[in-house]
């Protein structure tokens, strides 16, 4: 076993490159040759996967004693592994979800307002023989176990796929996010001098601005695709990530081990990539799991407002359907809202569990 | 500490904020630039329903508002119209922007103002009773609201007031009533679930915060000291651990105006109809009236620059421990 690992991992980086390599000529043939056999969200997907299994679930595999250690840390918080159970609920949901519900744009105007199953409304339909408007009670039923919105959407297919907006832009945003701020943050502590100086000048910029408003104003003007806003929260909330990162590289720089390493001549890129980052990934995986609800919040707020992509069907866009018609059906703002409520509350769950696993250190 | 270092780090302070808001005007310029379209065209969105030739608006436009001029020399105007208080033209309101700024200020700031003072008081207040009390029910109820009230989306927060307070129940208008005189009771009624609105994550925060910032303080020897000396517990709470668990609070605090407060007032003021900064720059984006929408962002980033620089230079006056030099 042991020495599978060994012949694995020398190889690590080689084998992880070759099929990034692959993955990007499979891409390349896709956009000059054939066209379109998956959607670009696949790329990335597969690419995040790639990462996720060199990167974590291979190193988590090798030093088992070690993962073993941090789960039982996390273990003890039971409230992280409460949401940690939710998050895996809505990843799955998220992946499958979509196949089993139905077409959540399909418009079916005569069952609009449908209430939940359980609940019943009062209705004012127009009835074609008399001419009237009537009034009457609608039971919920279970062709729409969540209910309908005002265009007659069903529910519980436009949660499903709010879920998966949702997950896509808290992971993307958060990923690329946390890259840039890491880069920032080395390379900052690293060189130190002028350069240091000019990045956390530009950090202390794009920290003035509101996250909130800035966002807003890029979307403004770059115009809401689904993409364009991953990128934008990506491109924006590296800042605190690029503070935590330098700080600590700059603590851990003088510790013995990064100068015992160093007059044994090694080199910078060794340093970097050997003792710098693996040290301060546990930090930055706190900070990381402790952000992606902040994402998740602007993203909904974005397309809430208006300001998101209007051709994805994201709990923020159900949310406002939901306060137009918040006098005749409660339940089209009270169901995204509540869903929402729930993976943020299991994200800051796991996050502080995840906190006090890494970094027992700090408090609140 | 010398008077002098305190001056030099004023000054200092200053010269930095002043080098800061020119890079924030530095960023907002490239954005509109690298942007898909032009001003020109925004503003072209605006008037083609009443032209005839297109391309002809465009030279006009470009012509009239130096767009057609090299790209530094738009910077410099760029720099120099902001400077002189020149902010633009609003066509969505057939107002200059800094009238439209005049006129609409007031309500952002009524609403931020008040919501911080039932967050920070209301969230001060309780973080340091559930520490004093740490590991009673009290406490674990303190902690279990306060993970709720960091989680709650604000703006589904505000929805479900209205749908609770105002459509079921009737107790308040669905939408603020821009009618009210300012300082009326009936303004301070209108605002009531606006300020619950933005206020309740900001609570929740504070509360956490100062709750583990006194713990901390408590277990310091200074308390001990105090309890030894027979001293009662409100004066060891009120003063020894208060005055020093309230500094980094206060960090927070203005901390929270860049990240929290603006986009919360944002949506709150969407949410409630309350024509604030917020909702202008909102009916602006719709309209595509793009100075309304640089000029908030641009004074959202200057707020939040001088309440740093103020946070900076308060604590020289709070905490005379440290030094400047």
């Amino acid at each position: 076993m042991r020495r599978i690992t060994e012949v694995f991992g020398g190889r690590r980086n080689l084998l992880f490159s070759g099929l990034l390599l692959a993955l990007l000529f499979i891409l390349l043939l896709d956009l000059f040759f054939v066209h379109h056999i998956f959607s670009p969200f696949v790329y990335f997907y597969l690419c995040f996967a790639l990462v996720i299994v060199f990167y974590g679930i291979y190193p988590l595999y090798v030093s088992r004693r070690l993962t073993r250690y941090y789960w039982d840390r996390t273990k003890r918080h039971h409230l992280a592994v409460i949401g940690l159970v939710f998050i895996i609920f809505l990843v799955a949901v998220a992946i499958f979800g979509p196949f089993l519900t139905q077409d959540p744009t399909k418009v079916d105007f005569p069952n609009k307002n449908l209430p939940p199953v359980g609940f019943s409304a009062e209705q004012s339909t127009y009835d074609r023989t008399t001419g009237q408007f009537i009034t009457r009670e609608t039971p919920g039923t279970w062709l729409h176990p969540l209910g309908t919105d005002d265009k007659g959407r069903d529910m519980l297919a436009m949660l499903v796929s709010g879920t998966r907006i949702s997950l896509q832009v808290g992971l993307m945003a958060t990923l690329i996010a946390i890259f840039i701020g890491l880069i920032m943050g080395v390379v900052s502590a690293y060189l130190g001098g002028w350069a240091d100086n000019a990045l956390m000048r530009f950090t202390d910029i794009m920290m003035t601005f509101p996250f909130f408003l800035l966002l807003v104003f890029i979307v403004f003007i770059f115009g809401p695709s689904l993409w364009f806003i991953i990128l934008a929260i990506g491109l924006t909330g590296w800042t605190g990530t690029a503070r935590l990162v330098r700080s600590e590289s700059l603590s851990l720089r003088t510790r013995d081990f990064i100068m015992a390493s160093k007059s044994l001549g090694a080199s910078d890129r060794r340093i970097v990539f050997h003792h710098l980052i693996p040290n301060v990934l546990s930090s930055v995986i706190v900070i990381a799991t402790l952000s992606i609800p902040g994402v998740i919040l602007a993203e909904a707020a974005l397309s809430f407002i208006g300001l998101g992509d209007p051709t994805v069907t994201s709990w923020g866009l159900v949310l406002q359907a939901g306060q137009r018609s918040l006098e005749t059906a409660w339940w089209i703002a009270v169901e995204p809202g509540i869903m929402l409520f729930l993976t943020v509350l299991a994200f800051n769950f796991l996050g502080d569990g995840v906190r006090d696993a890494f970094d027992p250190r700090s408090q609140v | 500490m010398k008077q002098g270092g305190l001056q030099n780090y004023i000054i200092r302070r200053l010269f930095y904020a002043f080098l800061i808001a020119f890079g924030v005007v530095t960023v907002t310029f490239i954005l509109l630039r690298v942007g898909p379209s032009s001003p020109a065209d925004k503003y072209l969105a605006n008037i083609s329903s009443r032209t005839q030739d297109p391309a002809k608006v465009i030279e006009a436009v470009e012509a009239r508002y130096g767009l057609d001029r090299p790209l530094y020399q738009q910077y410099f105007n760029y720099l120099v119209s902001l400077a002189r208080g020149d902010w633009g033209w609003s066509f969505s309101t057939s107002l200059p922007v800094i009238e439209l700024i005049k006129r609409h200020w007031i309500y952002s700031f009524q609403l931020i103002l008040l919501s911080m003072l039932f967050a920070s008081s209301l969230g001060i207040l309780i973080g340091i009773y559930s520490a004093v009390k740490q590991y009673t029910k009290t406490d674990y109820a303190a902690t279990f609201f306060s993970f709720i009230g960091i989680s709650i989306p604000n703006f589904w927060l505000g929805i479900m007031l209205i749908l609770v307070f105002s459509v079921q129940l009737g107790w308040f208008k669905t939408y603020y009533d821009t009618g009210l005189p300012l300082f009326s009771l009936a303004n301070l009624k209108a605002l009531i679930l606006p300020v619950i609105t933005l206020g309740t994550g900001m609570m929740a925060g504070y509360t956490r915060y100062s709750r583990s910032a006194t713990l901390d303080n408590l277990r310091k020897d200074f308390v001990k000291t105090a309890r030894a000396k027979g001293l009662p517990e409100y004066i060891v709470i009120g003063k020894h651990v208060f005055r020093n668990a309230i500094l980094p609070i206060i960090t927070i605090i203005m901390f929270d105006l860049a990240g929290v407060v603006f986009g919360g007032a944002y949506l709150t003021e969407i949410i409630f109809g309350i024509p604030g900064l917020g909702r202008i720059s909102f009916n602006a984006i719709f309209a595509n009236d793009y100075p309304v929408v640089i000029t908030i962002t641009l004074i959202g980033a200057m707020v939040v620059l001088l309440t740093n620089l103020a946070t900076d230079i308060v604590y020289t006056w709070l905490d005379p421990r440290i030094r400047y030099d």
